[in-house]
């Protein structure tokens, strides 16, 4: 039994990791385009795609971590750049206008959190419940269009060519990159990361340990919010127009993110990395398949596919270890 | 042990199907190549969307446009329909991937300015189809004069109820450049030409759907019964309001111009509820998009805006070759 | 031995009292525990323990009476301000995050950190001295909960108690799913526990076990007290006639019955999950009891008969007949199974008394394709009363009753699904005696009415009190089979430990 165990706990290490160098050495395979896959140019564009959804997988992860989940996490992220894009144009300062739209997201993720532990709802209604009344909101905003902002400094966030040149990569993508790393630190190293991680493993038994649960989850899923604001303001950046009907379903790619870096939807388990792994994943199967040139329906079942190969391989794992 | 076992094989599994797909994928685009003497021009075309009917016939005509010129298309839309940031994916990795052309048709007047600077800057020439882009980062737009259409529709109208009568004008949605267009080549032509017709209602909107235009159409049906003529700038809104008209009782009885086809709408037309559509041509657009681009891409010169023209069809005229062609376009050649 | 009497009590709580609702859970209950001092907490399932015991641990507010700690007074506003005052609990639903190693668990709540941050060296160290005290130095620290054995979860929760400067420990059933040799290290732990003054209170159902390893009683019978005293000197009888109330006159009420031909052939069997290919016999109107250790390999077989999980050689007939191997048709083969894990594969907690007494049988009351639930109800509530359920009614919910009763609802399930042969896996595990007393009755008119009974059991009195025969598992396959006269405990335990007979 040792030598099996031993190769399980191998696997288990690299799982995430296969995935990625899977899918890479794939396109790097295919004739078409093997030369230009793994071209700087194509690996920042894809950092630069990937920044929307890394950011709202930094937080999902958290929440899912805790047992929970964000389903509204599209819609906030439609409502941050709404209100990102609306602030500019009535001629707030820039700086205040990014603030205003992370805030934004902030309070819909502390609303979530409030509404779970007050009412004591599962979170999957209540976040049901915000999907649709943060997308009515920021439509509403809008005034069911999308709003034209001036250019300004905070477009330049997710421009694939960043001034100053020596970035190299866009000051979105930096973002992203301390934010993961700040927010593994967290979760591995801080008390407030080892009681999510005690919350979604057992909360009766967090609770009977003097954990503040509902404390801790509302700044878990205000924290989520936080970085759904972030990934709007992100969006508004990329797009340089607010757009109310952006990223509709983009909840459920960041929610397969955290699922294809291992973590569980029985909570417990997950992690940063592991997540940032499942976006990678994502976003370089979509930009293979674009530049393969395959159709989208080709594209869709390749990566469902994807989705429950990780799945099951975490389920291995679990057994595993059961 | 045993459950174990069939996982192991489960996976295995999966993976060896996603590659045989990707295979599957890979073979079709390497069949749709012609080796050439030379290695054939690479033109990506990005549509707003890839399921609608209209999208199908822009495929269709580049398609047509590919074979004649002995050239490769690339086809390849937003995952989601309508969705602004993964147009904007899309053109980023076309780039990436390196083509020797883009026609696209951009889904934001703003939002894919950028990522079409980014083509022009990698020498990637953009030509821009169906809907405008603002500025000036590209060598050619390739559309329908919409502004032309609304024009032909009011026209018809007049003619129709001999410069006379009561006319409801249904909009289809604030902030869409096409159909504000169409509305205000409508509205100008009836204001210049037939100064007899007054207008009932001219600000309502249909909405983005065939629903939310019905409902609209039934509530302004039920105000203004003895409306003479009624105008719809796009497929949906006329669709909508077809069917308010007819549970009203009213078709044959009001007359009706619409804009855009369905079998729907054909079938309206010949049986008279409707009185004229005013078709684009997206096959010619997207016949014109790639001729357009491979001129610009072989040194010939080309012009910076393209009308791909519109058309009236009438009961009278809907069996001709020309309108058979824009009511049901031939779109045989995506099946090949 | 320390003598309680002779020091001042760590623990007193003076007539403390609880109602719910209309309900009196306590009223003027007493209690006082020693330093160093093992205290079982005795009772019938009701009769107010674990209400005392959440009161003590802070999760309940009395509504009367005081308490104090080593003669201050003490009154927590929750489960914090208990611990901090020294209480911990290990409860029967074991308080660990499963996915957490063991260093975290035990600093679970308590994490010390600079400004959010963790330190951990100084917990490390103390968590491993303190693992190796109470001699179970092989469990790793950063191992996760769920790899370990119940036994050291267990020895995880008391660590996390120690360091949290307990000074008294609440077990609750603490052996209840421990196999005998984990039991045995556990009662080492507690006298070491005793030895550094740490006073335990015990609450158990396995009378033996208190008289091995506690000093003094209280037994709590309606939500009063109905007696006390040291259990040197007490028979357990007189613990029992305190518990219920009445002196027991029979524990295993005796049902004439006679074996019959033969019903369950098993052949050689194993099944997916078993280590041994077993063989055995059972007739019509026999109860044959399967003892052994936990994990000895009963329920494995008894899930192989049942067709649970799958058979990879060796057959099994009933009444002759092989039949196909999967639950369903081994229930129309007249199979039931009643399964040691009576909350998570036992019941439909969440669904009514009637659909878990009819789920397995629905066809009798279907009518046009669908149910005839007037008829459904009207059959439910008639088991209910043919099995003195005590309920509200068939419509109550499965989760509202207590053990007993639940036991019980699956008892009158198998024989609405006219079991033939029932496999019984630990039938009486964690409910009271007086629900026992009823079950043994039941089995033995069971069989009275020709049917054949497996009876799986840890427990050796009840099978030595019930069975006609008895076969011993030991690592998976049967070591000795005969008449249950011919047994008695020390045989029994010794085949269970060595395999030999």
């Amino acid at each position: 039994m040792n030598s099996p165990n031993k190769l399980k706990s191998a696997i288990n290490l690299v799982a995430p990791f296969l995935g990625l160098i899977l899918v890479l050495a794939l396109f790097s395979a295919m004739p078409d385009v093997s030369s230009r896959f793994l071209r700087l140019a194509n690996l920042k564009a894809v950092a630069t795609q990937s920044v929307i959804v890394a950011m709202g997988a930094l937080g999902m992860t958290l929440v899912i971590i805790t047992g929970g989940i964000d389903l509204s996490a599209a819609s906030n992220i439609a409502l941050s750049g709404v209100i990102t894009a609306y602030a500019i144009n009535r001629g707030l300062p820039p700086l205040l206008a990014v603030l205003l739209g992370i805030l934004t997201g902030t309070l819909v993720g502390f609303l979530n959190g409030l509404l779970i532990t007050r009412l004591r709802l599962v979170p999957f209604i209540v976040t049901m419940g915000m999907m649709g009344i943060a997308r009515g909101m920021a439509k509403w905003i809008a005034r069911n269009q999308k709003i034209d902002a001036p250019l300004t400094w905070v477009n330049e966030l997710m421009s694939k060519s960043p001034r100053p040149s020596w970035l190299l990569l866009a000051p979105g993508v930096w973002l992203m990159i301390v934010l993961a790393v700040v927010m593994a630190v967290v979760l591995r190293r801080t008390v407030f990361g080892r009681h999510a991680f005690a919350i979604g493993s057992n909360e009766s038994a967090a609770r009977l340990c003097g954990i503040r649960v509902d404390g801790a989850k509302v700044a878990i899923y205000a924290v989520c919010g936080l970085f759904l604001g972030l990934s709007g303001v992100m969006e508004f950046s990329r797009l340089t127009v607010g757009d109310p009907t952006v990223a509709v379903g983009l909840e459920l790619d960041i929610i397969a993110a955290v699922v294809i870096g291992g973590g569980s939807l029985n909570g417990g388990e997950g992690s940063i990395l592991g997540s940032m792994i499942g976006v990678f994943i994502m976003s370089f199967l979509r930009n293979g398949c674009t530049m393969m040139g395959w159709p989208n329906y080709i594209q869709e079942i390749i990566i469902g596919i994807i989705i429950i190969a990780a799945v099951s391989l975490d389920r291995v794992r679990h057994r595993s270890a059961a | 042990m045993k459950f174990r076992r069939s996982f192991r094989h489960t996976i295995p599994c999966l993976i060896l199907l996603a590659a045989a797909m990707a295979a599957t994928a890979c073979g079709r685009t390497d069949s749709g190549s012609k080796p050439g003497v030379s290695r054939p021009l690479k033109i990506a075309v990005i549509p707003k969307g890839t399921t609608h009917e209209f999208w199908k016939s822009i495929h269709a005509g580049a398609l047509q446009a590919a074979r004649e010129l002995g050239v490769e298309i690339i086809w390849k839309g937003p995952q989601k329909e309508d969705d602004r940031a993964q147009q904007i994916t899309v053109v980023e990795d076309v780039i990436s991937r390196g083509v020797d052309g883009i026609v696209l048709a951009p889904l934001d007047d703003r939002a894919l300015i950028r990522p079409v600077q980014d083509a022009m800057r990698d020498k990637i020439p953009v030509v821009i189809v169906d809907s405008g882009l603002q500025g000036k980062d590209y060598i050619s737009f390739v559309a329908t004069d919409n502004y032309q259409g609304g024009v032909l529709a009011g026209r018809r109208m007049g003619s129709l109820l001999g410069g006379q009568g009561r006319i409801l004008v249904i909009r289809y949605q604030s902030g869409s450049a096409s159909t504000t267009e169409r509305e205000r080549g409508f509205l100008e032509t009836l204001e210049r030409e037939f100064p007899g017709l007054t207008l009932l209602a001219k600000d309502q909107y249909a909405g983005p759907t065939t629903e939310t235009a019905y409902q609209i159409a039934e509530n302004l049906l039920s105000r203004f019964h003895d409306a003479d003529g009624l105008f719809c700038p796009n497929e949906s809104s006329t669709f909508g309001a077809l069917r308010a008209v007819q549970e009203a009782g009213l078709a044959g009885k009001i007359r009706f111009v619409g804009f855009d086809s369905s079998p729907k709408l054909v079938q309206a037309l010949a049986d008279g509820d409707l009185d004229g559509l005013v078709l684009q041509n997206p096959v010619k657009m997207g016949y014109l998009g790639v001729r357009t681009i491979v001129q610009y891409l072989r040194g010939e010169t080309i012009a910076q805006l393209i009308d791909t023209g519109v058309t009236l069809v009438t009961k009278d005229n809907m069996a001709s070759a020309e309108a058979k062609s824009l009511l049901t376009p031939d779109l045989s050649i995506l099946d090949r | 031995m320390t003598s309680p009497a002779a020091s001042a009590p760590v623990l007193s709580m003076n007539r403390v009292g609880k109602r719910f609702g209309a309900t009196v859970a306590l009223s003027g209950v007493d209690f006082e525990l020693g330093p160093g001092q093992v205290h079982a907490l005795l009772g019938e399932n009701g009769a107010g323990k674990s209400t005392l015991m959440k009161i003590l641990s802070g999760a309940l507010r009395p509504d009367e009476g005081e308490m104090a700690l080593a003669g201050r007074p003490y009154a927590p506003d929750g489960p914090l301000a208990g611990r901090r005052g020294g209480v911990s609990m290990i409860y029967q639903e074991l308080t660990l995050a499963p996915h957490l190693t063991v260093e975290e668990n035990v600093c679970l709540g308590r994490e010390p950190n600079r400004s959010g941050f963790l330190v951990r060296a100084e917990a490390r160290r103390r968590i491993r001295e303190t693992l190796a005290f109470l001699g179970h130095p092989e469990i790793g620290l950063d191992e996760p909960i769920r790899r370990l054995s119940v036994g050291a979860r267990q020895i995880v929760e008391i660590t996390r108690s120690l360091l949290d400067q307990a000074r008294i420990l609440v077990m609750d059933e603490p052996t209840s799913s421990l196999s005998l040799e984990d039991t045995e290290r556990l009662f080492q732990v507690i006298r070491k526990l005793k030895a550094e003054g740490v006073s335990i209170i015990y609450i158990s159902h396995f009378l033996e076990e208190v008289q091995a390893v506690a000093d003094v009683y209280t037994v709590l019978r309606d939500g009063q007290n109905a007696g006390s005293g040291a259990i040197a000197g007490t028979p357990l009888e007189e613990i029992i006639r305190l518990m219920v109330g009445k002196p027991v006159t029979e524990l295993f009420p005796h049902v004439d019955h006679r074996p019959g031909e033969v019903l369950l052939a098993v052949n050689g069997l194993k099944g997916a999950r078993m280590a041994e290919p077993v063989t055995l016999e059972l007739r019509r109107g026999e109860i044959l009891g399967l003892a052994g250790l936990i994990g000895a390999g009963r329920t494995e077989t008894l899930r192989a008969i049942f067709g649970l999980d799958g058979i990879e050689s060796g057959t099994v007939l009933i009444a002759g007949r092989p039949g196909a191997s999967n639950p369903r048709s081994r229930i129309r083969q007249g199979l039931g199974l009643l399964s040691e894990d009576r909350q998570g594969e036992g019941l439909a907690l969440s669904r009514s008394l009637a659909d878990n007494i009819t789920m397995s049988r629905l066809e009798p009351y279907r009518k046009f394709g669908l149910l005839d639930e007037k008829r459904r109800l009207a059959a439910a509530a008639e088991w209910m009363r043919t099995m003195a359920i005590k309920a509200s009614g068939p419509r109550g919910p499965a989760s509202s009753l207590s053990g007993g009763n639940q036991q019980k609802v699956i008892l009158a399930r198998l024989l609405h699904q006219q079991a033939d042969v029932l496999l019984f896996d630990e039938p009486t595990r964690g409910i009271d005696v007086m629900s026992k007393a009823q079950i043994y009755e039941w089995i033995g008119r069971l069989a009275a009415r020709g049917k054949g009974i497996l009876f799986v059991s840890s427990y050796f009195p009840e099978l030595l009190g019930v069975c006609d025969r008895i076969a011993v598992f030991y690592r998976g396959r049967i070591a000795a089979e005969r008449p249950a006269g011919d047994w008695t405990d020390e045989l029994l335990m010794a085949a269970a430990t060595t395999g030999k007979a």
